[in-house]
């Protein structure tokens, strides 16, 4: 009974994640495209496109197509086992299998099933994009990793459903490590949803999307899904981690709530997105870097339990 | 003489790798048959180390065994096999038989140096590993076993002795080890004081370990500076072995790369390794159990800790910069090393502290340092096993000058793939697991001693620089674009895959690694038999403390259950997804094309705009050290005037 309850769960989970990562993407670009003056496409607007993409054709420019097509399924596959830790309104699914430190390697290597797909393809651009992925990634991924840690080291646990629930705040003291790591993270979470202003691996207009530049049809299709899940993933887990309030209200009222902050954070990362202007890579590396110390920081301060 | 006990059959595998080290050197004209009679050798004395390790771990502890003494000189060979040794017997047994066969393959071309020089050294070097991880001498064994391992390592490293890199590398190897050495030997003379006559009535002279530990307590109270002395002595010894930060630098990235690649792989998946053994027999085991009090545990603890944090992270970091591919082996090594450091730095500050479940704790992170130590030998061979193949293959270590070769090389690529995953822990392959086990045990170590989380913090940084290194090794060689050197041999006739003598000791080290990847919980269930196998010293607290019921079947817990990590499950639901995303991606009916890569409509595919390795991660580079302008193209490799500036044709398609 509980095996086929938390298998239900992690269908679930995959589903919202599937239906709804689109329609962010679609709130995304509309409002983008209002606040720059445009009309923008419709909300269904990303569903057409994957639909689209879904039955284009297919160019293989690497050397080794095989490798191209393994990444990019591993990639959306890497995409949602992360999804069925994280709990998405309901419980974590995968509670009993995996803890945060598992959830912190899968964040990156769903990342890393993109370079694969980019250093695969070949391109100069491509392996370019790979590059700078690969700088972002390595600065980045710990400042999430780190607050992740400090609620781990505040809750003595490693657990899913007692991590994600605003333990960064769970400090015996006043919780200054929360604090500081809120700071930290708000000012990167641009950067690990890969929007402007930090969206340099990408970068459409100077190396036309890096990684993916070589990548068209279904393999597109793919990768896009994959980016647009991220979004949801990591917005939810910022939810988690810093404004847990009303989690545990009753059934559709949590998870209307839950929902509705992931939605409040993506506008929020939309509006910065739409009025900034990218940092070049060496610029943003030692932002992060900066970040990250700050991080390490506030790390130390709650491991001294503040 | 039958080996009745795991002791005796130690002696025997160092006796039959001696014997067939004369025999290889009589043998040394046919290349081939010296190879097949090497691997014979080691094969049968790996299995006889292996028997004796399995009936230490599987059935009872055996006793120490005294082969002879020259009670006059003052010295006996005694060896104990317990179950810390038999973890590093299966290391260095299985490592060596499996480099033994490559080597075969690997030796027949290089046809300038004779094999005379090659064999015997490496039976030697093996029987010496197996004598020093299992002798109780702290002297004089000790002192024939390092040389004998530095002397025959020496000669193996400057086996190709034209290149006068490979002579450098090889001087200061020797200089190192000889240090390493004295240092250790001038801290064992520090604290050995009489000999003791044993319950049974035997005589254990002045050197012998269990001696040296019995005298331990009273010299601790009496005069503690000298024994803290002396164990700083050890830690530098074994350090400079293990390539601790700072000596690590001195010699291992040098070394590594000019030996042989089979011999790469034992010097760095094993050989280092004997300095961590060394640390832990004298940190955990020579200490004796009634003065954990007195010895000041937690200091050392906080030392090792605070040392393998800034080596696994300077490794790391400086293997970012390197552009030949056994050198940046070489570099991570060295970050790895950081990681086991630490957690015996852990596993000693959690076990001074008085706080229920940290004795558990402190077990975890011990267990975690071997199973790393295993997983690391696995895949760290491995590795450079798969460089010596593109070595063999290309010529050439530097990963600018290659380029796509997994389209050539699939056994090899896809061996280096497993193994880069491995070492970058990504999640389900073994580097994942022993690094979960030390992070847990470190994290939730924090109550115990506050910077253990800051320090655990700075290894998962590191682990993901180790992955931006990986992806550098791997998608230099096997990815990107076929460079010039890659597509001129690639018209040769014969192909560049290496044949099976090469291939299948890497598919062996593969299933291992996938296998410890997979049942991490069998894993160390498996290790934790190693305290109960050896109880003695500080590890007798270490084995009433071993949580018996956290590791059952696949599934990893750590003490008080705050963790859990089950790769099967988690492999289970990975696997459905990667069916449904193939699934949607054949949805569509797309049709699949072949076609070149797009650069911009002008430009045509050459070897002057092919993205080269060196160039990848400047910027980070530039971050983590002085800035360093990208290395030009050297003018050679560029075309002669009058010659089209392609040397590639456009690419053209072709079916895989």
């Amino acid at each position: 009974m509980k095996t086929a309850f938390l298998i239900a769960g992690a269908f679930a989970n995959v589903l919202l994640v599937l239906l709804l990562a689109p329609w962010f993407e679609g709130i995304l670009r509309k409002l983008t495209a209002q606040l720059q003056s445009r009309q923008g496409p419709p909300l269904r607007q990303p569903f057409f496109d994957l639909l689209k993409l879904l039955g284009k054709e297919d160019l293989e420019t690497g050397e080794m197509p095989a490798v191209q097509r393994a990444a990019t399924y591993l990639g959306l596959a890497a995409v949602l086992t992360t999804a069925c830790l994280i709990p998405l309104g309901f419980g974590s699914p995968l509670n009993g299998a995996g803890d945060v430190i598992l959830l912190i390697y899968l964040l990156t290597f769903c990342s890393v099933c993109t370079l694969m797909a980019g250093l695969a393809s070949g391109s100069t651009f491509s392996m370019l994009g790979s590059s700078r992925e690969v700088m972002c990634l390595v600065t980045l991924e710990p400042i999430l990793a780190v607050a992740i840690l400090i609620g781990a080291v505040h809750r003595g646990s490693f657990r899913l459903d007692t991590v994600l629930d605003g333990s960064v705040y769970a400090s015996a003291a006043f919780p200054w490590s929360g604090l500081v790591i809120l700071v930290v993270v708000v000012l990167s979470m641009q950067a690990f949803l890969q929007r402007l202003p930090f969206d340099i691996p990408a970068a459409e207009t100077e190396i036309m999307d890096g990684a993916l530049m070589e990548y068209s049809g279904p393999k597109l299709a793919l990768l896009k899904f994959s980016q647009m899940a991220k979004l949801v993933l990591y917005s939810g887990l910022f939810v988690h981690l810093f404004v847990p309030w009303g989690a545990h209200l009753a059934f559709p009222l949590g998870w209307l709530l839950f929902w509705l902050k992931v939605l409040g954070v993506v506008l929020v990362v939309t509006v910065i997105a739409a009025t900034h202007a990218r940092y070049r890579i060496d610029q943003a590396i030692r932002y992060f870097a900066g970040l990250l110390l700050v991080a390490l920081v506030a790390l130390v301060l709650a491991s001294y339990g503040y | 003489m039958i080996p009745s006990t795991p002791e005796y059959a130690v002696a025997l595998a160092m006796l039959i790798c001696t014997a067939g080290a004369a025999v290889t050197l009589a043998t040394a004209r046919h290349r081939a048959l010296a190879g097949w009679i090497a691997f014979g050798v080691l094969a049968l004395s790996g299995l006889l180390a292996l028997l004796g390790a399995a009936s230490v771990l599987l059935t009872e502890p055996s006793h120490a065994e005294t082969l002879f003494t020259a009670r006059r000189l003052g010295f006996s060979l005694r060896l104990y096999v317990d179950g810390l040794s038999a973890v590093f017997l299966i290391l260095i047994a299985t490592v060596s038989i499996l480099a033994a066969l490559y080597s075969i393959e690997y030796m027949q071309h290089r046809l300038e140096h004779g094999v005379g020089r090659y064999y015997p050294n490496l039976l030697l070097f093996v029987a010496a590993m197996y004598g020093l991880v299992s002798t109780t001498d702290m002297m004089y064994f000790f002192f024939i076993f390092w040389q004998m391992m530095t002397l025959t390592g020496y000669a193996l490293i400057r086996y190709e002795p034209r290149k006068p890199e490979n002579l450098r590398a090889a001087n200061r190897y020797l200089w190192m080890m000889q240090l390493a050495c004295g240092v250790t030997m001038l801290g064992a003379a520090l604290i050995a004081h009489d000999s003791v006559v044993t319950p049974g009535g035997e005589t254990l002279l002045r050197f012998d370990f269990d001696a040296v530990s019995h005298h331990l307590p009273q010299l601790l109270i009496d005069q503690p500076a000298r024994v803290t002395l002396a164990f700083a002595l050890f830690l530098v010894g074994f350090g400079i072995k293990l390539g601790v930060w700072p000596f690590g630098r001195i010699w291992l990235p040098d070394a590594h790369p000019a030996a042989p690649s089979p011999i790469s792989a034992l010097l760095s998946g094993v050989m280092i390794k004997t300095g961590i053994y060394g640390l832990m027999r004298y940190f955990i085991w020579l200490v004796p159990g009634s003065v954990q009090a007195e010895f000041p545990l937690m200091k050392w603890g906080l030392v090792l800790a605070a040392l393998g944090t800034v080596t696994l992270f300077t490794g790391t970091a400086q293997a970012l910069r390197q552009e030949q591919s056994k050198r940046l082996l070489a570099y991570s090594s060295i970050g790895q090393a950081g990681y086991l450091v630490l957690a015996l730095g852990v596993c000693l500050t959690l076990l001074s502290s008085t706080q229920p479940l940290m004795p558990a704790l402190a077990a975890t992170a011990l267990l975690g340092a071997l199973f790393h130590t295993l997983n690391h030998g696995v895949f760290k061979s491995l590795l450079f096993l798969n460089a010596g193949s593109v070595l063999h293959a290309t010529g050439t270590q530097d990963l600018n000058k290659l380029g796509g070769m997994l389209r050539y090389m699939p056994v090899t690529g896809g061996t280096a793939l497993v193994a880069s995953c491995a070492i970058a822990g990504v999640p389900l392959f073994s580097g994942f697991a022993s690094k979960w086990t030390i992070y847990t045990a470190a994290i939730q170590g924090h109550a115990a001693a506050p910077i253990l989380a800051l320090c655990a913090a700075i290894a998962i940084l590191t682990s993901t620089l180790t992955l931006a290194l990986f992806i550098k090794f791997f998608g230099a060689i096997f990815l990107s674009r076929t460079s010039v050197l890659v597509h001129d041999l690639s018209r040769r006739p014969q192909p560049l895959e290496v044949g099976w003598k090469m291939r299948l000791p890497q598919v062996i080290l593969l299933a291992l690694c996938l296998f410890a990847g997979l049942f991490p919980g069998l894993m160390l269930q498996f290790l934790s038999r190693v305290l109960q196998t050896s109880r003695q010293g500080l590890a007798v607290t270490l084995a009433d403390a071993v949580p018996a019921s956290v590791w059952t079947g696949p599934s990893l817990q750590s003490p008080g259950h705050p963790a859990v990590y089950v790769p099967l499950i988690v492999a289970l639901v990975f696997v459905l997804m990667c069916f449904f995303a193939r699934w949607l991606a054949s949805l569509g009916g797309a049709t699949r094309r072949i076609s070149a890569p797009w650069l911009c409509g002008y430009a045509v595919e050459g070897e002057l705009n092919r993205y080269r390795a060196g160039h990848l991660f400047d910027d980070l580079k530039n971050c983590l050290g002085r800035k360093r302008p990208p290395a030009p193209v050297p003018l050679t490799e560029r075309s002669a005037p009058g010659q089209p500036s392609n040397p590639i044709p456009p690419w053209s398609p072709e079916k895989n």
